[in-house]
């Protein structure tokens, strides 16, 4: 035991001796997270870009309209060829132009015009009703207080406004009361990185067990397990050994990863308990997998290449790049064959319910299984290709 | 005499040619490039097509539940004028439902995203200027798409609203009051009031690329760097091997041992991007737009590859310092560069930030080419190529030092 456990800890120290391994393992993921939370943590809601061509009353209140729009993010862009830019390369959900005339137009009895920029598609139609909520919103009391001049009970048009403002509070208006049904996916909302650091703690945790096909090929390559069972030393020691360090590695990259985002970006991971399960959990299933994986090739570079697509893809499928939310059902239903699937909706308990242990029971069960099946898998392969080996 | 010019300068580059042709026979043989120019790319574009080529999020019409129990003209025509034209234009599907209750069951289990209710009485409240309310209701995980519909609903009653605000506004100013013919007349002219401000849809093209056609340029250009690399690392494993002192000994110019190892990456790198648009075009059905485009840009983008890749070569001892390095930049350049989820829509700096990847270029060319002619693309080549000269004099000034061994 205690030689597998010199094993274990010599494998450690030899994968971080390489200190390109230091960064696939610990700096890369940590810079995903936070290129993800800077591009999509923030809000999910559309980006509408706006030009106000001259700076008026009028049409900064129609700004301030939209900036109170809870669907919208609005972001000023200064001319109309940026945001035309911006809208089509998609930085923008869709545009809105406020021509200098608009203040003008209003005041003087006509319609003014304001431009949407949208491309084809329902996205950018979804942001235009929205849009157009705020501009008829707008147009009330606009509306009355040009209708107050119109009928001459006001002098001018911020005398009408004035009196339209006053008369709102008197009149009984029309409404659209708002009702939640059911309960949302998050109670809590995760905060900018949250999500981004469970995925990709789990995505990485498991590319860097794939790794491991690597390294055991290398070390066959080189004869280490020959040479290991030249010594005193049985294949269960070597097989326990080779088992254990490839675990060592993915909780020392968890650990880091965990308490690194936590420190810098400020991500909350829930019960400490039922973190550590779901990670231990995940590890010893993303271990049996990169060993068993390891097994099946010859050479280093098709172990690559495929560590890449099986990592990735699984990844992929597992949501941890896009959340399992947006899946359709039976996508979702067929998502669930990847031990990340379980994981991810773990986390989501845990992170965004603030659940605690005993709610995750259901999904730490089917990573338990998977672990168990895994890993009975690859000692048995394993122990076959060292025998082999040696 | 009229020989010995003719044949001199044909020799350096016959010489660098047998350097390419050797190198990239060994590369096939050893299965590498194929691996990772692209079966590696080719397996990750068709594995995020295939899954996320159904998930398009905001892109769904929106199921949403009516349950009218009014049946007034006030809100047959928010049905009529409001709902269906949305439901045409592809943004909303309605699903009309017997009652409120079962609407809002419906959308508690999200059978349906949102549901509109508009209680009886609706429409006679709002003729009698009385209070009236429509409900909406929403998923609880659905809040944006709520949102929307919630939008829909008060664009409509902002409407009504204007006209009661206007008739009440001129009355509470009237001196001595109106009489209720008067107010009747007063609607009716609020009614026809021209709208104080409008909206014209004015319809930008598309610039970004649709997800077959992201996930595949952004796999292609992300392992480019991978690509290429094998040919400029070539110089270091020369060297590791011994075998650069023998190419250096023998007659020919060290020129054309870096031109040999230069030719091998761009060959590399150009054939697998070529075979990537043919195959991810014809099995994802990917488009990459105007091929003269698309050659211009993969042809930069392979340069400015090299250029970078080269310079990382040139600071390393050996071929596998090299390849770790080359592959820590390619990773970085590959995230910030856009080439995972597109970094250049990030809001705030980072939507600049990505500029200084050459692979933020070429898919911003692939982007602009969707929506105009090939004269588009010129800003983007120009950048990649300001990539491939920098970087490439760079490294050039320091490969002196390299083929001496």
């Amino acid at each position: 035991m205690t030689k597998a456990i010199v094993i274990a800890l010599n494998d450690l120290r030899r994968t971080f001796r390489r200190r390109v391994n230091i960064f696939f393992v610990f700096v890369f993921p940590m810079l995903l997270i936070l290129v993800l939370g800077a591009t999509f943590g923030n809000s999910s809601s559309p980006r509408l870009g706006v030009v106000v061509a001259r700076s008026q009353p009028l049409a900064n209140a129609l700004l301030r309209q939209l900036q109170r729009t809870p669907e919208l993010q609005v972001a000023v862009v200064g001319s109309d060829s940026a945001l035309l830019t911006g809208v089509e390369r998609g930085n923008y959900d869709a545009g809105l132009e406020i021509p200098a005339s608009y203040d003008a137009a209003i005041a003087g009895g006509r319609t003014a015009a304001v431009s949407y920029l949208a491309r084809p598609g329902v996205a950018a139609q979804r942001v235009g009703e929205a849009v157009r909520g705020a501009v008829a919103r707008q147009a009330t009391l606009l509306g009355a207080a040009r209708f107050a001049v119109a009928e001459r009970t006001a002098p001018d048009l911020p005398a009408g406004l004035a009196q339209a403002r006053r008369a709102t509070t008197a009149v009984p208006l029309v409404s659209v009361t708002q009702r939640v049904a059911g309960t949302a996916t998050f109670s809590q909302t995760p905060g900018q990185f949250d999500q981004g650091a469970w995925t990709e703690l789990l995505l990485f945790m498991f590319l860097t067990a794939l790794t491991a096909a690597i390294a055991l090929i290398e070390a066959r390559r080189l004869g280490v397990p020959r040479r290991v069972l030249a010594t005193p030393t049985s294949v269960s020691c070597l097989v326990a050994g080779t088992t254990l360090g490839r675990l060592l590695v993915g909780m020392v990259q968890a650990l880091v990863i965990i308490f690194g985002s936590a420190l810098l970006f400020g991500v909350t991971w829930g019960q400490p308990l039922g973190v550590a399960a779901v990670v231990i959990l995940f590890g010893l299933v993303a271990t049996g997998f990169g060993i068993a994986v390891g097994t099946l090739f010859r050479t280093e570079q098709q172990a690559q290449g495929v560590s890449l697509l099986l990592g990735l893809g699984l990844a992929a499928l597992g949501g941890c790049m896009v959340p399992l939310e947006v899946f359709s059902p039976t996508l979702r239903t067929i998502a669930h064959i990847t031990p990340h699937a379980w994981a991810n909706d773990a986390f989501a308990k845990l992170i965004g319910d603030g659940a605690s242990i005993g709610a995750i029971a259901p999904q730490l069960g089917v990573l338990a299984a998977y672990a168990v099946a895994l890993l009975a898998l690859a000692t048995w392969r394993l122990r076959r290709v060292l025998v082999a080996a040696a | 005499m009229t020989e010995q010019p003719a044949r001199r300068p044909r020799a350096p580059a016959r010489a660098a040619l047998l350097i390419a042709e050797k190198d990239l026979k060994a590369r096939i043989r050893d299965r590498s490039a194929l691996i990772f120019g692209i079966l590696v790319p080719l397996g990750l574009a068709f594995i995020f097509n295939a899954i996320f080529g159904g998930v398009s999020g905001n892109s769904l019409a929106i199921s949403l539940g009516v349950a009218v129990s009014d049946h007034g003209p006030v809100s047959q025509a928010f049905v009529r004028q409001v709902l269906d034209p949305l439901q045409r234009s592809g943004l909303l599907v309605l699903h009309t439902e017997p009652s409120a209750a079962a609407a809002r069951s419906l959308t508690a289990n999200g059978t349906l995203r949102a549901a509109i209710v508009i209680p009886s009485g609706f429409s006679g409240a709002v003729l009698a200027n009385q209070p009236a309310s429509m409900t909406v209701i929403e998923n609880a995980s659905a809040p944006v798409t709520a949102q929307i519909v919630h939008a829909i609903a008060e664009g409509y009653t902002a409407d009504l609203n204007r006209i009661r605000l206007s008739v009440r506004t001129v009355a509470a100013n009237s001196p001595g009051g109106l009489s209720p013919a008067r107010i009747g007349q007063l609607a009716a002219r609020a009614a026809a009031a021209e709208v104080p401000v409008a909206i014209r849809d004015i319809s930008a093209s598309t610039k970004e690329l649709d997800n077959k056609s992201f996930y595949s340029a952004g796999m292609a250009v992300f392992f480019l760097f991978f690509t290429v690399s094998f040919g400029v690392t070539g110089l270091l494993e020369e060297r590791n091997d011994g075998t650069m002192a023998r190419l250096i000994a023998a007659p020919i110019p060290r020129a054309s041992i870096l031109a040999g190892k230069l030719i091998t990456s761009f060959v590399l790198g150009a054939f697998s991007m070529t075979v990537l648009v043919i195959a991810t075009s014809l099995l994802f059905g990917a488009s990459w737009g105007n091929p003269a485009g698309v050659a211009l840009l993969i042809a930069a983008a392979t340069l400015a590859a090299i250029g970078i890749m080269s310079l990382i070569a040139t600071f390393a001892r050996n071929a596998e310092q090299a390849s770790n390095w080359q592959s820590v930049v390619a990773v970085i350049l590959g995230l910030l560069g856009g080439t995972f989820f597109p970094v250049s829509q990030a809001p705030g700096i980072l939507s600049k930030l990505t500029l200084i990847a050459p692979q933020a270029w070429f898919l911003r060319g692939l982007g602009d080419l969707r929506a105009g002619s090939l004269s588009v693309i010129w800003t983007p080549i120009a950048a990649l190529l300001v990539f491939t000269v920098v970087t490439g004099a760079v490294a050039l000034f320091r490969l002196r030092h390299l083929a001496e061994v």
